[in-house]
């Protein structure tokens, strides 16, 4: 049996998966949690990587948990060069705090997960983003500089805290999105960007998804600079609706002037939104995908991310209302990025079959991920969809060659 | 090096496209860094990603180094040939395979210059962001390799920002997409690793990059400084109040001295010049620019200049832009350093090399890309004075000691290269190097790849990490670093 120094048994609030894990350590530092990884690569203990556990659900379903390294307690680094616009901040610092303090110097990390608790480890592990990501782009966009604890016992850096920075090879890249398969995050480091000083949002309202579809390909061939810019269709009291929301932020002159000049390009029924207003409208749009914010839906339904090319709009919107007859669904995308979520409700073979449709290659959408779904669901279907690349396997066996790190749960 | 080695590649290349002749070699032993010279066995130019597949292939099998080169213009010998290995010429590969105005990609190959791009989709009111200085020339390829920058980064972001998916030949010799031009392609982000990897995990075939709207206006101005720490507080006090500029450029008084010689842009007698420019919709624009005038105003500038047109505006990039090439116009020779500080440690770093400058008696002109901390030093030396050219190596090292200590970095957007390497332990510990070093492995086990670059092994014998020391073979001169 490994002996796993300063582990201890693991309690349900703890769990993976729905899974109690058999052991949890709860490192203080990079050179503890690389000590402990080191000991489960040594003992090929599978191992789980865990902040908050706000999406500790995702991933392939496993049948045990041996092994949790919580990064809850690497949590007191936060230095904030507000003069730089940069922050180095532990990987256990959950999104919230991080953004807290940074906001007392009127700056921010423009990170908008649709999870409140979520960690800075477990946002760049996911590459987690929400609307927000139209103007400043996913985690690993803003990404300068990380500590990584690896399974053979050492503690390593790349990047630094300067925003220009090409020495040595980007490991922070490389461990964005790998949901913890081939290193431990530490801590990282980010550029930072000043809180606006003024936003406001068009909404603009749809029977239809193709005039939406429309609108939105004109504001994208204009000079505007939306900050967010996003779809949903969800049921209302009136029937199916497509929203389309455009969000601008600058000065206020400026963002006055923007909002009217996309008002004249949009044919829905607008309204503008400023403040509490905008606020909640936009969280709502967040949470649309995980929440259960209608009747017809439920808060185990699957949650599917897919992808497409942004001129391709009008077809994935006109998927979504097919997939509609067969399964509950609400749909948030952004236009810009071309990514959505659908959330699907139904049985777990009526999913299935939906998903599998959404893969076909004639479908306008690819990198089809089932992020939620039940245990029967995420067997009926392959989660990740697509086997890692040549040179990610290459990765995964020189980093973690014991195999342990995430479980099996892939990606990697 | 066999002849039926050098007959293969004829077979996949054609004969007239692999150069052998030491004539023919002689433009492929330096880049844009001459005091690094090799003469590479052969230089290989294939047309097509086939090709370069093929050509890499049995590089793999018979063992052969090989060394990745696009137009050659890169600042860190990043595309020094090994000797007896093979170069890779993409110049050949120069094709723009496809534009897709809608989804705002463009798909090119990697010869295709960075300026090309933007030629080719400005009738339709899109641009490719990363400027490097070398645009007009230097190839997209390379720009990849080095996570290329340029003036507008600030704002902007680097070539990794900007490249949504390449297709690569592996060191084994495999063909294979990287990164998605979908989003949210499940998995690590290999892309980002590869990109800025300075042709050391893969040669890049094919590459599709995003291009961004023109921005609805654009406004620049020049301010004039007694001193530089007054540019500096400008510069805070832009970004202390919520202003991203596009750009924000500092010449000191020998680099405008010099731009002046050279290309006559007209710039106000100075210490210091400060460049800003704003970008974006025109009322956010008008707004910010007003704020910013008004701080350069505060702080001391002894002239605004708002450029009052395009002619005006690529006046003062034109002078800002020449600068490094105009030292030639005030200096026999020069070296140019790329280091990174903090914003905030800019004056007292530039405090050091002034007195660094004082000291050795070697003038330094500073151009700079202020709102990063992006430092470009430049080193006046004359080689025809004994020892100067090596004192000016000596000096240019000292100013990365001051990046370094200063928490920064030593390079921003040139590389490491094989000019550099040496320098990596000031930056990296030694169990950093060697998870770089395991990374290279997994993509290029037999070290093939443009080895000799970006990490500094074979270590000598004895060498320990931490700041540079001379090796006693080296004192001895029985051994050099390159």
């Amino acid at each position: 049996m490994t002996v796993i120094q300063h582990g201890r048994g693991g309690s349900p609030g703890e769990a993976i998966d729905g899974i109690t894990p058999r052991l949890v350590a709860e490192p203080t530092s990079g050179e503890a949690c690389a000590a402990v990884l080191a000991a489960a690569a040594a003992g090929r203990v599978p191992t789980v990587m865990r902040g908050s556990g706000t999406k500790s659900g995702w991933g392939r379903p496993l049948d045990a948990v041996d092994l949790v390294v919580s990064t809850k307690s690497l949590n007191n680094l936060l230095v904030h060069r507000d003069g730089d616009l940069t922050v180095t901040v532990g990987a256990g610092v959950t999104l919230a705090r991080l953004n807290t303090a940074l906001s007392a110097r009127g700056q921010w990390l423009p990170v908008d997960s649709a999870f409140v608790g979520t960690t800075v480890g477990g946002a760049l592990a996911t590459n987690d983003s929400g609307p927000l990501r139209q103007r400043f782009g996913t985690p690993r966009d803003l990404l300068i500089g990380i500590t990584l604890a690896l399974t053979d016992g050492r503690v390593v850096k790349s990047g630094g805290t300067v925003v220009k920075n090409v020495a040595g090879y980007d490991l922070g890249k490389l461990v964005t999105g790998s949901y913890g398969a081939l290193a431990a995050i530490v801590d990282a480091t980010f550029k930072l960007l000043p809180l606006p000083h003024a936003s406001a949002t068009l909404r603009a309202v749809y029977t239809d998804p193709e005039p939406l579809a429309a609108d939105a390909a004109a504001i994208a061939a204009g000079q505007l600079e939306p900050m967010a810019f996003d779809v949903r269709a969800a049921d209302t009291p009136d029937g199916l609706r497509w929203t389309m929301l455009v969000r601008f932020a600058s000065s206020p002159a400026a963002v006055a002037a923007q909002l009217d000049a996309a008002r004249t390009l949009v044919h829905g029924e607008t309204s503008a939104m400023r403040e509490g207003i905008e606020t909640r409208a936009w969280a709502e749009q967040v949470a649309l995908a995980w929440e259960a914010p209608s009747t017809s839906l439920g808060a185990s339904d699957a949650v599917v991310r897919c992808s497409w090319l942004p001129s391709r709009l009008g077809e994935v919107l006109a998927l979504a209302r097919a997939l509609r007859a067969d399964c509950g669904m609400a749909f948030t995308g952004r236009i810009g990025a071309g990514s959505g979520l659908l959330r699907l409700a139904g049985g777990d073979h009526t999913v299935a079959a939906a998903i599998e449709q959404l893969r076909l290659d004639s479908s306008p959408v690819g990198h089809v991920v089932v992020l939620r779904g039940s245990r029967v669901l995420r067997s009926l279907v392959d989660v990740w969809g697509t086997a890692p690349s040549a040179p990610a396997a290459a990765l995964k066996r020189a980093l973690d060659p014991a195999g342990i790190l995430n479980a099996g749960r892939g990606p990697l | 090096m066999t002849e039926r080695f050098r007959e293969e590649l004829r077979g996949i290349c054609g004969a007239s496209a692999v150069l052998t002749e030491p004539v023919q070699l002689l433009t492929y032993e330096c880049d844009a860094l001459p005091h690094l010279r090799e003469s590479p066995a052969l230089v290989v130019l294939p047309d097509s990603a086939a090709q370069v597949q093929a050509v890499v292939r049995v590089c793999a099998r018979e063992g052969v180094p090989f060394v990745a080169r696009g137009h050659g213009t890169g600042l860190s010998g990043g595309a020094l040939p090994v000797p007896g290995g093979v170069v890779i010429s993409l110049a050949r590969l120069n094709r723009v395979l496809e534009i897709d105005i809608p989804n705002r990609l463009v798909t090119v190959e990697p010869g295709v210059t960075n300026l090309e791009i933007t030629r080719q989709v400005a009738p339709f009111g899109y641009y490719y962001a990363p400027d490097p200085s070398s645009q007009q020339v230097c190839s997209i390829g390379g720009n990849v390799a080095e996570n290329s920058g340029g003036a507008h980064c600030l704002k902007y972001g680097f070539t990794v920002h900007h490249v949504v998916e390449v297709e690569a030949v592996l060191p084994d010799g495999s063909l294979t997409r990287i990164g998605s031009r979908l989003a949210d392609e499940p998995g690590p982000d290999v892309l980002g690793l590869v990109v800025g990897s300075e042709g050391t995990l893969a040669v890049v075939t094919k590459v599709v990059v995003r291009i961004l709207r023109r921005p609805e206006t654009v406004q620049t101005l020049l301010a004039a400084y007694d001193t530089i720490s007054a540019a500096g507080t400008a510069v805070s006090e832009i970004i202390a109040a919520g202003i991203i500029p596009a750009a924000v450029e500092m010449m000191d008084a020998l680099a405008i001295k010099a731009a002046e010689a050279a290309v006559h842009p007209n710039f106000p007698p100075a210490d210091t010049i400060l460049i800003v420019e704003l970008d974006g919709p025109a009322p956010e624009v008008r707004e910010l620019f007003a704020m910013v005038e008004a701080i350069c105003r505060r702080t001391g500038a002894s002239t605004v200049e708002v450029a009052a047109d395009e002619a005006h505006r690529m006046r003062i990039w034109k002078g800002r832009k020449a600068a490094f090439a105009a030292m030639g116009r005030v200096s026999p020779n020069y070296y140019v350093q790329d280091g990174v500080v903090p914003r905030t440690k800019l004056p007292e770093v530039l405090g050091r090399i002034k007195a660094l400058s004082e000291r050795s008696g070697l003038g330094i002109g500073n151009v700079f890309h202020a709102g990063d901390g992006n430092l470009h030093p430049l080193i006046c030396y004359d080689e025809s004075v004994p020892g100067q050219a090596e004192l000016a190596e000596k000096v240019a090292g000292e100013i990365l000691t001051y990046c370094v200590e200063a928490g920064g970095s030593i390079t921003g957007e040139h590389g490491v290269g094989a000019d550099k390497k040496h320098y990596m332990p000031r930056m990296f510990s030694e169990h950093d190097l060697d998870a770089f070093q395991q990374v290279r492995d997994a993509f290029d086990p037999q070290r093939i790849c443009n080895p000799g670059k970006v990490l500094p092994t074979p270590r000598l014998c004895g060498e320990v990490p931490g700041p540079y020391r001379e090796h006693p073979a080296e004192r001895a001169g029985l051994a050099e670093r390159f």
